[in-house]
């Protein structure tokens, strides 16, 4: 719902360097206190071109403590969460130049950070088990990796602006409350107080939506 | 390259979320990189995941975290662009798998071998590239887990239809499988499984204990 709608609330550059914005509708009751709107895409560039460290540590300050909570969330322990979420920072200060503000925006970029540093963890932990030596694991594959030249990726980005868009507000919640926060149906049926059959046919409906409009004009 | 058959929706997003164990991120990972429909999704899954990030009541971290992972960026070299291991000449790996520690080919049937790809043990599931000879029939088993496979090369057939490069079948152990690998070559596969293969028949329980897959 509003979640989505904010994900949207980043500039998206065209190639020649021109800024545009899309305009997302603010909800009402989307932000919880007065809270001034930085473009954290733009102080990723920032990191990027001229290693800002002001810039850094602005969205450290936001990011970091985010990170730790949707992990804690998504049911790492505190020490797990707040190890993702210092080496998730540090790898936005090295792979700031990597970030593309016209095909993600920054959220969306920290978290596949958080979430690939989240499943080397995981890894390295089960290797370190296993073996005592513990070798350099491979990266986590990049599923953000796009499969097609740049200009198919900005097209590709408004599409699926466009499509999160479409999803209704309960569709949004359902899917954040099962892939994201990791929570079990039967949980979510009782967060959302509707039956559990319900709530597995919302994240049905919401990801058909979802595929269906992104299939659109293909 | 055509593709006609990709993961459900619901593989995808956890894929997305990086809720998927080792082997199965992996063979859903390959197909996604070369996917530019499922590609989509996944993003729109990150982009909600984004804004969950956005949304979620913070938790402080701890007092030092920004002093420590400061000292470690003045402290750590510039990031340099670390060639991946090349395991040269191994035509047969696509790049997805060019990180991973892959084995020796081990014959398991008759015009069937396999190369286990070696993962960290988080997981139950493992990991195999599967080769089998054009023509070649596979023997109707079914499964006691899942098994995800994602075809590199060649094709095979089943009740569920035709499965060329970039294609993905998704069975588990409702799914009966008698497939049917296609003449135009042989037919490389990348292979998630969980549990085992179940062979049927009495041929198949006679050499089951013998096919070790």
């Amino acid at each position: 719902m509003i979640a989505a709608i904010r994900a949207m609330d980043v500039p998206i550059r065209a190639e020649a360097g021109l800024t545009r914005r899309f305009e997302a509708q603010r909800s009402i009751g989307a932000s919880k206190g007065p809270k001034a709107k930085v473009d954290w895409a733009d102080l990723i560039g920032r990191v990027a071109s001229h290693r800002d460290r002001e810039a850094f540590k602005r969205l450290f300050e936001h990011f970091a403590p985010r990170i730790k909570g949707l992990m804690q969330k998504a049911g790492c322990s505190p020490d797990e969460a707040e190890e993702i979420a210092q080496n998730t920072m540090f790898a936005v200060w090295r792979k700031a130049g990597l970030f593309d503000p016209a095909t993600a925006g920054a959220a969306a970029w920290i978290f596949t950070i958080a979430r690939n540093l989240r499943i080397d963890l995981l890894r390295r932990r089960a290797r370190s088990d296993r073996l005592e030596a513990v070798s350099e694991l491979p990266d986590a594959p990049d599923p953000a990796e796009p499969a097609d030249a740049a200009i198919s990726r900005v097209q590709d980005a408004a599409r699926i602006e466009a499509a999160i868009k479409q999803l209704s507000a309960e569709q949004t919640m359902v899917v954040r409350l099962s892939f994201i926060e990791e929570k079990a149906h039967p949980e979510i049926a009782g967060l959302l107080g509707i039956p559990l059959g319900t709530v597995k046919s919302r994240i049905r409906l919401a990801m058909n939506r979802l595929r269906d409009i992104l299939d659109e004009d293909t | 390259m055509t593709i006609s058959h990709h993961p459900p929706e619901d593989l995808l997003a956890d894929f997305a979320a990086g809720k998927l164990e080792e082997a199965h991120q992996l063979v859903v990972g390959v197909h996604v990189a070369g996917c530019a429909r499922c590609t989509r999704f996944v993003r729109a899954i990150e982009q909600l995941a984004g804004a969950a990030l956005e949304e979620v009541e913070p938790v402080p971290t701890a007092p030092d975290a920004f002093d420590r992972v400061m000292s470690r960026i003045e402290n750590s070299p510039a990031a340099s662009a670390a060639p991946p291991p090349a395991s040269a000449a191994d035509h047969d790996i696509p790049p997805a798998l060019r990180n991973y520690r892959i084995g020796k080919r081990r014959r398991v049937a008759p015009g069937l071998s396999m190369r286990p790809i070696e993962l960290s043990g988080s997981g139950k599931a493992r990991a195999f590239l599967l080769r089998s000879a054009p023509g070649s029939r596979m023997l109707e088993h079914t499964h006691t887990g899942t098994e995800l496979t994602l075809v590199l090369e060649g094709s095979f057939s089943h009740e569920g239809g035709r499965f060329g490069p970039g294609d993905f079948d998704y069975g588990d152990d409702e799914v009966e499988h008698r497939p049917i690998v296609g003449d135009e070559g042989p037919c490389l596969c990348l292979v998630a499984m969980t549990g085992n293969l179940r062979m049927n028949g009495l041929l198949g329980r006679l050499i089951g204990p013998f096919v070790r897959l």
